[in-house]
């Protein structure tokens, strides 16, 4: 059963990790998401486009390989550029280089205008509840 | 592009070689001449083949870590702490994903992010960017070989580089460094280039110098059958044959289960041999990898450590020449230094209490060296067949049409038919088996495995015993059974 959300996900950045996007891309599908997936290797662009031809309500930024930091930066900002300045913005993998600590990582993120951080190991499941709220599809 | 699996002539290498030096300025501190007698002077047990096959001889299995960070300080201080503290037999310099992709603009911008930070944000070495000498201060400032390991799907520039630098082993090929690491590069084009690479360690290994070259054994790390894996590594073995490669160490990565990891190894070095002395390439050494479990970890350290501790036990088990080596952050990113010095650590003791030790010959052993090498066989002749006895061109063709099918692969050109599973003792087994041209009899022998776990499971053969098995042994187990409810 479709659910009438679309959601666009991706791997960004010079980052080829193809398995836990394939994994995103059925579970989502399977709990009634349109997904857009623009797979690994993703430049920035390519999110921001399949988003605005799709006119989506989400899109997910995986990194597995630890440059995330870099390939985040100016993301928010183009999005708001593009027109998608309501589009709800989230970020997971493991997003930098090294064992760091986590709030001041979630913070760095949030600072770039995520709304949504997730550490490694996060299952797509919880991702798709906080989606879920955040779209107003259940009570927060 | 005219491609075949013929050695290249001095003439078409040496054009092709202007168009390489020009990717980056660095490029022009490249002289072969220098680079011979550069690495003719290095002591021998700072050579990367002589120390393998050395170990080889004596029956021992080295240890090997991953390593690489973005600032040429930090990489030296991060090998000499993992030589030292960690006790590694073999260095490794891991090059930065944008190196991999020829980005080398972006890794400049990584290298001024990282000094103004403080810290490294690029995932690896950024070698090209830091040249010809910015790679010598590395092997001169460590007393161990020097290995390239990367992920380049064109890394022609790279090879010029660090090895006219004294680095004597180069990761990668045609197959298992694009499939499992590219979206949108041809095979003809990584095909192509990797002879280039393997042409050059070939002139290297005619001027008196050997360098030893790695295909890349774990493709996807992802339940990638044993035959499937084995049978990339030999094409890849005998691609580097032809070009002159002599030093050629055949990768793969830990399934979980011990006899079919036994099996694996012995088969890859048996049929490596056998491939390479039908073919008439003489005096090859041939030695093997065994890379500790590639997929996801449990973020437990101390679980961690025993699924390290795990792989170790068979890496020497199965008599494998080398030895991957993962650490307790794997389940989060890029490890600390010392973090991945306890690993080396952990890994060695393993290595030494199981010395001069293999498993015992079985019928189990037996029935699984068999199984698998039959199945080598289906795919390696139909590649044959395809290239109409050409071995580049076959590869070509056998990729196109899901002979070679990678799991889980992000290459667009990647069939991606087939699905793996694990059967009902751990064993990667072939759930479907797409385009791969296997006898009924495999088919049939791969499904009855399966149908043994269904069974005891009590629930159908289906994609969702992938799935489970994808997640399995970060959450504990090695195989993904249905949670009890």
């Amino acid at each position: 059963m479709k659910n009438g959300k679309t959601i666009v996900i991706g791997v960004i950045g010079s980052d080829c990790h193809a398995v836990g996007n394939k994994i995103i891309d059925h579970v989502l599908t399977q709990q009634g998401f349109n997904v857009i997936n623009v797979g690994v290797i993703s430049p920035q662009e390519d999110f921001i486009n399949a988003a605005v031809e799709t006119d989506a309500d989400a899109i997910i930024i995986s990194s597995l390989y630890g440059h995330g930091e870099l390939d985040c930066q100016g993301f928010k900002e183009k999005c708001d550029e593009a027109g998608l300045q309501d589009v709800k913005l989230y970020v997971g993998g493991n997003i930098v280089v090294g064992k760091q600590d986590w709030n001041t990582v979630e913070a760095r993120f949030k600072d770039m205008g995520f709304d949504r951080v997730y550490k490694p190991g996060t299952p797509i499941e919880l991702t798709a509840e906080d989606i879920k709220k955040d779209l107003g599809m259940i009570p927060a | 592009m005219n491609i075949k699996n013929k050695k290249w002539t001095e003439e078409e290498f040496f054009k092709v070689r202007e168009e390489v030096l020009k990717q980056w300025p660095t490029g022009e501190e490249v002289d072969l001449a220098e680079g011979v007698k550069y690495l003719k002077e290095l002591p021998d047990h700072k050579n990367f083949a002589k120390k393998l096959w050395t170990a080889k001889q004596d029956g021992k299995t080295l240890a090997q870590p991953r390593a690489g960070v973005a600032l040429l300080n930090e990489h030296i201080e991060l090998l000499s702490f993992l030589s030292e503290e960690g006790g590694a037999d073999l260095l490794p310099s891991t090059i930065d994903s944008y190196t991999r992709l020829n980005r080398y603009e972006e890794c400049e911008r990584g290298i001024k992010e990282s000094e103004k930070a403080g810290r490294s944000l690029l995932n690896g070495f950024p070698g090209v960017n830091y040249g010809v000498k910015g790679c010598k201060r590395v092997l001169e400032a460590v007393d161990k070989p020097l290995q390239v390991r990367h992920g380049t799907p064109d890394a022609r520039l790279l090879a010029e580089i660090t090895m006219s630098a004294g680095w004597t082993s180069y990761e990668g090929g045609g197959i298992s460094y694009n499939l499992p690491y590219a979206k949108s590069v041809s095979m003809e084009r990584t095909i192509r280039d990797w002879q280039y690479v393997d042409r050059l360690v070939g002139w290297y290994e005619e001027q008196g110098v050997s360098i030893n070259r790695e295909p890349y054994g774990p493709l996807t790390g992802t339940l990638v059958p044993v035959s499937i894996s084995n049978a990339v590594q030999i094409i890849e073995c005998l691609l580097a044959a032809e070009q002159g490669v002599k030093s050629i160490t055949l990768g793969y990565g830990q399934c979980g289960n011990l006899v079919q990891d036994v099996a694996a190894i012995r088969t890859l070095q048996e049929l490596a041999e056998e491939y390479c002395e039908k073919l008439g390439y003489e005096n090859m050494q041939i030695t093997t990898v065994f890379h500790q479990w590639m997929g996801g970890f449990p973020e437990d350290e101390s679980k961690a450590f025993g699924v390290i501790s795990n792989g170790a036990a068979a890496a020497a088990l199965s008599g494998a020449t080398k030895v991957i080596v993962k650490t307790t952050h794997e389940a989060i990113g890029i490890p600390t230094k010392e973090a991945n010095a306890n690993a080396i650590k952990a890994t060695k003791m393993v290595l030494n209490l199981l010395e001069g030790q293999t498993l015992p010959d079985s019928e189990e052993l037996e029935t699984e060296i068999k199984q698998v090498k039959a199945e080598i066989k289906c795919i390696m002749d139909k590649v044959y067949d395809l290239g109409n006895g050409d071995l580049a061109l076959g590869t070509i063709e056998a990729v196109k049409q899901g002979v070679i099918d990678i799991p889980f692969a992000p290459a667009n050109v990647n069939m991606g038919k087939m699905l793996p599973a694990r059967d009902n003792k751990g064993r990667i087994r072939y759930l479907e088996c797409g385009n791969i041209p296997f006898t009924d009899e495999i088919k049939a022998f791969n499904t009855a495995e399966l149908q043994k776990r269904a069974d005891f499971e009590g629930r159908e053969i289906s994609f969702q015993m992938t799935v489970d098995d994808i997640f399995a042994v970060g959450k504990g187990t090695l195989i993904g059974r249905p949670e009890k409810k």
